[in-house]
């Protein structure tokens, strides 16, 4: 084969770029941003161990759910669900709230280190109507002032506003 | 360029940069692309955090388990619904999976078998806003009972 000079070679790009805009396309129309997910990571220890504990000191031991053991580091917050279920009242340690801001007061109250800062954990028992909503907001109050160990129990039902 | 121009015109545009470029884009989408959230069922409204840290950008733990609960309780997973009283079965079925996988795993790498009572798996829960806490709790508690120690509570970070 004989070869001239100057012998260009064409590679046909254009079909290449046809394939190239329809991948493009492809990921342009499947691109969906997810909406940015955050969560609330939380050891949840059953009941039960917590009465063990208690039980060491005191015998006769109840039901795990029906009473959380009383304790110094422990605060125990009761949520309270209106009939369609919204946050209600709520209550900390015998006080009587109503709403977010009055909830996150008197939590800075209880978290004031010239309180010794007696508290490290809460327990949250909500009403069994209340909604998930309602509650994230409640969990949203504590994990904003650095509580994290949270857990969970369920209030008698009927027991409401 | 020569300068000298044949009598048939030839206009070639150079489409080499264009292609270059359109290479960086596919590129770029690819990248972005998200297949990762397969186990996040799109029924599921979740609520609404402000504080609730962000999940990590790396590749999802493998050690974990989505639970996804809708508005009326119902879990769902891997496409189909469960009530409660299968969700109960599901639940304990996972475990047991779970559970036997981790005795293999450390089985393999020669370290002592896991403590009966804990599994490490993290639970991974989408609940609906509008789930009524009773529900959720009954899934917690039987996750708690099945050995679930790590759980982690997801929420949309910005209304959208």
């Amino acid at each position: 084969m004989k070869k001239s000079k100057h012998q260009e070679v064409d590679i046909p790009v254009t079909p290449m770029l046809d394939m190239a805009f329809q991948l493009l396309t492809f990921f342009i129309l499947t691109y969906h941003p997810a909406p940015s997910e955050g969560q609330f990571g939380m050891n949840l220890l059953p009941a039960s161990p917590a009465i063990k504990m208690d039980a060491a000191k005191a015998p006769d031991t109840k039901t795990p759910n029906d009473s959380v053991p009383a304790s110094l580091r422990t605060i125990t917050t009761q949520l309270f669900a209106s009939p369609d279920g919204k946050l209600g009242k709520v209550m900390i340690e015998e006080n009587e709230l109503q709403g977010m801001d009055q909830l996150r007061a008197k939590l800075k109250e209880f978290l004031d280190p010239a309180q010794g800062d007696l508290f490290e954990q809460a327990v949250i028992q909500a009403d069994p109507n209340l909604k998930y909503e309602e509650l994230m907001k409640v969990i949203d109050v504590f994990s904003g002032l650095k509580i994290n160990k949270i857990s969970f129990a369920e209030l008698e039902a009927g027991v409401s506003l | 360029m020569s300068g000298s121009v044949s009598s048939e015109i030839k206009a070639e545009p150079n489409l080499t940069p264009l292609l270059d470029v359109v290479f960086q884009l596919i590129t770029f989408f690819m990248l972005v692309i998200n297949f990762s959230n397969d186990n996040n069922d799109q029924r599921v409204r979740l609520p609404v955090a402000a504080s609730a840290s962000p999940t990590e950008s790396g590749p999802a733990d493998p050690d974990r388990l989505v639970l996804n609960i809708d508005s009326d309780g119902k879990l769902l997973m891997n496409g189909e619904a469960f009530d409660t009283e299968s969700a109960m079965k599901e639940i304990h079925l996972q475990a047991q999976l779970l559970r036997s996988s981790a005795d293999r795993a450390a089985k393999r790498k020669g370290l002592p078998k896991p403590d009966e009572n804990s599994l490490p798996t993290t639970v991974v829960i989408r609940c609906d806003k509008n789930t009524h806490y009773s529900q959720l709790y009954r899934l917690i508690t039987k996750c708690q009972s099945e050995g679930f120690r790590k759980f982690s509570l997801k929420a949309m970070n910005a209304e959208g």
